[in-house]
């Protein structure tokens, strides 16, 4: 690494202490605030010889000034930018509460801040316990920056009648702005919810730089729905993070899609603690324009008899750039585990390019795991049969490229989420530069 | 199972002898002097020289990759012994029957009777002792199909145009850590220059033997087939059995001109350490071909022995419909570690490659496949196809499975698969519920698991591949 980049890198790291300096926070916060920031100073800034970031440059984020916190302010979102959902809603815009557009009404359901003393046992039992910031740096930048965030706590048995909708607005800034977001989700024994999260900005052009983290935990033969839609514009940088940890029986399922932007990196971290657990993860990213759009999945078999199933698809277009990265690891005595990773590529135009990297670490031998990768471009013979249907050659990219993200959605159990991404994929795709 | 998987996870290195020769050791140690010394020795000419001092200044500069999933201690650069002969070998033998009977009779235990070989098989091999190439057998008849196999050294005396011209061509002197060793101290290794438009009359052979203590094996092979040529060529390696570890960093270049094909086929059978995982060989070689148009280069592996293997055999499809082709078998055992698989870099158009990789784990050892394919913008219509399948022979092992995929071009189609299971039991239930006994039924399961690598072998390659097999897997079932 050369001297000016260390040098960049130093006043982000530095920057990004002095803003977790500014944030005002409950005491009993300061110690996870604290550890967190030594992490973070001790950590190496990743580069192109990192392997978690080898393909992914910070620059964009180096280059940035990110040294202010974002203000919540009024946002005008499109009438149809939000799920028409009956839901707990929780509306943050840059960071900050919107107590307008939320409803919250729930007992299960609270923010850091307004939380009882029960709730902050809670809170301060799981918060940044469950992370492992070891694979997901910026888990440690968000422990040093926490403030403020949101948990959801089902009691033993309980089912949350209602989905919980998490929806995070990005609006622009005159000054590009920093903004941190935190969810914790804790499941005890045999409950169930759902989770909707949906990263959404106004449509002008963006400047901020977001940091999420969700962490959950499901206890035994607990229930997660989970769907996490990042559909944020163009410019800005969004750095997320979700890990969870499973208990015996415990099922996840999880649903992700993104759209991409100058840098979109997400890791998602799925540990199987106890016997039996299950997980399921399927995602689509479209990145086009000249985005970079970088998924890194690690699902951590300790147990055994836990089973996984994961397939991502992506769409790459224009001069954009896509990173996979899915990792199994089986540790020893995780036996009779099924493990399954499948991940498909298209690449619509010259200039675009994918990196992918499945990978498998095996300890144990009474196993069954397999992943699969392709890359290629959209089928030639379909093209042919549609054209000579009569279709125009945009509409027979369009329908392609929705087909081939749509066998995943159209599995999703929530409709108005399927309804909602149905609407926005047809839109994207119909625009020029996907089906050129 | 499992304590029978321990009573029976024995196997017996049958290569695993010392000749006692009496041999020329260089002292231990690395510098520009003993670069000097086998210059010297050598009787180099003085841009050899240079090459090698450029390649060490490289390597002073550089650190030991750590990237691998393996883990050893790292070696004592300082301590090893970069040169070492048999004594006899200081007035070159002039044919077979000068060469010094001690040194046959090592062969001939390793199987390989030079004179037998040259009536038999109709292989022709050079095989290289320690650090000296000792004879090469069938040469006459090999120079009048104008087929040029001979060591490296004679190759730097009597053709230096070739060797100049394509020596580090393929890879540089800085290309990594123990390339760049390699490149400033190696001692002897082959060459082979097949002339345009010829088919190589026979299988072309070399036989790697590391036998003194504390020495590294260094060698260099350099293999160009120019246009329209074709040769085969096997590998063969062993060492005697040590507790310490030795170091064997070699490189191998292929350079295939337009519509060339080469086929290099590697039995490694190093010396792997006891059960308990101590001595063995570490095993560090970069090999690389680089493919101009329509040339074909084909690498197919099998890996048992090495206490540690670092190796990624790779093809540079330069030219436009270059194939290049990877089957490889890698088998585990006791403590043994593995990091290997190959790099497919498509830069031409219409460029294709085939990547097999069986591994095989046992006992507490651990195998990885690691590979690249690379699709770069220009490599329109790019074909790759990728199939990693493990095994898993007992719970204490490990295996694992690193592809990396990045892909420029929109027309290109790659795919990649891997699966790891354990040998299934309703296999074995139906093999041993056929009369075979378990060890019996493993063997042929195992068999099959690498038929597709096999079949790839020259025929009498694939017989001793898979004995081998059968050995060192011995017992790993209860």
């Amino acid at each position: 690494m050369n001297h000016t980049v260390d040098k960049v890198a130093g006043d982000f790291q530095r920057q990004a202490l002095q803003l977790a300096g500014e944030q005002i926070s409950a005491p009993w916060l300061d110690r996870l605030r604290f550890e967190g920031s030594e992490q973070w100073l001790a950590a190496a800034w990743p580069g192109r010889r990192t392997e978690l970031w080898k393909y992914t440059p910070l620059q964009s984020l180096q280059r940035g000034n990110f040294s202010r916190w974002g203000a919540g302010q009024r946002c005008d979102l499109a009438g149809d930018a939000l799920l028409s959902l009956d839901a707990i809603r929780l509306v943050f815009v840059n960071g900050e509460f919107d107590a307008e557009a939320s409803a919250c009404e729930a007992v299960e359901v609270v923010r850091f801040s307004q939380a009882s003393a029960e709730q902050r046992a809670i809170i301060e039992a799981h918060l940044g316990k469950i992370v492992d910031t070891k694979r997901h740096l910026f888990a440690s930048l968000s422990n040093a920056w926490v403030h403020d965030g949101v948990l959801v706590h089902v009691p033993r048995n309980v089912t949350l009648e209602k989905p919980v909708y998490l929806v995070h607005v990005s609006t622009p800034e005159a000054e590009a702005a920093t903004v941190n977001q935190r969810a914790l989700i804790v499941l005890e024994e045999s409950a169930s919810a759902e989770l909707i999260e949906h990263f959404i900005s106004d449509s002008q052009e963006q400047n901020g730089f977001v940091n999420t983290l969700t962490e959950i935990s499901l206890g035994a033969n607990a229930k997660l729905e989970h769907y996490r839609m990042n559909l944020e514009e163009e410019h800005l940088l969004h750095i997320g993070g979700v890990h969870a940890v499973l208990q015996r029986d415990a099922r996840y399922h999880g649903f992700t899609l993104a759209e991409g932007s100058t840098l979109k990196r997400l890791d998602y971290q799925i540990c199987h603690r106890g016997p039996g657990a299950h997980a399921d993860l399927n995602g689509v990213y479209l990145p086009r324009n000249n985005q970079l759009l970088d998924y890194h999945t690690n699902v951590e078999h300790e147990a055994p008899h836990c089973t996984t199933s994961e397939v991502f698809r992506g769409i790459i277009a224009d001069s954009a750039r896509a990173v996979f990265n899915g990792r199994i690891h089986i540790h020893p005595h995780a036996q009779k585990t099924l493990a399954e990773l499948s991940n498909r590529n298209l690449l619509t135009s010259d200039k675009a390019e994918v990196d992918t990297k499945p990978e498998l670490e095996i300890y144990a031998d009474d196993v069954r795991c397999a992943h699969g990768a392709t890359v290629a471009q959209l089928d030639q013979t379909a093209m042919f049969y549609l054209r000579s249907r009569g279709l125009s050659e945009t509409q027979a990219r369009t329908m392609l490229s929705f087909g081939f993200v749509n066998e995943l959605l159209q599995e999703l159990p929530r409709e108005e989420v399927r309804e909602h991404l149905h609407r926005r994929l047809h839109l994207l795709f119909a625009r020029e530069h996907f089906s050129a | 199972m499992t304590e029978q998987v321990e009573s029976l996870i024995r196997k017996d290195y049958s290569a695993g002898f010392h000749t006692s020769i009496e041999s020329e050791t260089l002292r231990p140690g690395l510098d520009e002097e003993v670069i000097r010394f086998i210059s010297a020795k050598k009787d180099e000419p003085q841009w050899m020289l240079d090459w090698r001092l450029k390649a060490f200044h490289a390597w002073q500069e550089m650190e030991e990759p750590t990237w691998a999933h393996v883990h050893y201690p790292t070696p004592d650069f300082q301590a090893l012994s970069y040169y070492s002969a048999p004594k006899s070998m200081a007035n070159k033998p002039k044919s077979l029957d000068e060469v010094d009977p001690e040194l046959l009779e090592t062969y001939a235990k390793l199987g390989i009777p030079l004179h037998e070989q040259e009536a038999l098989a109709g292989v022709a091999v050079d095989a290289v002792f320690d650090s000296v190439s000792v004879v090469t057998t069938y040469r006459a008849k090999l120079e009048e199909a104008g087929v040029i196999f001979c060591s490296i050294s004679e190759a730097i005396k009597r053709f230096p145009e070739l060797v100049q011209k394509y020596l580090g061509s393929v890879v540089s002197q800085k290309d990594n850590f123990y390339a760049a060793l390699n490149s400033a101290v190696f001692s002897d290794g082959s060459f082979v220059y097949i002339p345009k438009g010829v088919r190589c009359p026979m299988e072309l052979s070399t036989y790697f033997r590391i036998n003194e203590m504390n020495t590294g094996q260094f060698e260099r092979t350099l293999i160009v087939a120019d246009e329209g040529s074709y040769v085969s060529y096997l590998e063969g390696c062993t060492a005697p059995m040590r507790d310490e570890n030795q170091l064997h960093a070699a490189v191998v270049e292929l350079v295939a001109l337009d519509d060339a094909q080469i086929k290099y086929s590697t039995v490694q059978n190093w010396y792997p350490g006891d059960k308990e995982g101590k001595g063995g060989i570490y095993n560090f070689v970069t090999k690389r071909g680089l493919c101009q148009r329509n040339a074909r280069i084909s690498w197919t592996q099998v890996e048992t022995g090495s206490a540690v293997t670092w190796k990624y055999p790779s093809c540079i499809l330069k030219g436009d419909n270059s194939v290049g082709e990877f089957y490889s078998v890698a088998l585990t055992n006791n403590f043994q570690q593995a990091d290997t698989g190959t790099k497919m870099i498509h830069l031409g158009k219409n460029t294709r490659s085939t990547i097999v990789a069986k591994g095989i784990s046992a006992g507490h050892s651990q195998s990885a496949y690691r590979g690249l394919v690379r699709i770069n913008a220009g490599a329109t219509g790019a074909r790759n196809y990728t199939q990693c399948d493990s095994l898993l022979i007992g719970d204490r092992c490990g295996a694992h499975t690193f592809p990396y995929i990045e892909s420029k071009n929109p027309s290109a189609v790659i795919e990649h698969e891997a699966t790891t299971s354990k040998v299934s039991d309703d296999q074995l239930f139906l093999c041993q519920q056929r009369g075979l006994d378990a060890e019996k039924a493993v063997s042929m399961i195992v068999n099959g698991f690498c038929r597709e690598v096999f079949k790839e072998l020259p025929m009498e390659f694939a017989v001793e591949a898979g004995k081998l097999l059968e050995v060192s897997l011995e017992g790993s079932v209860g």
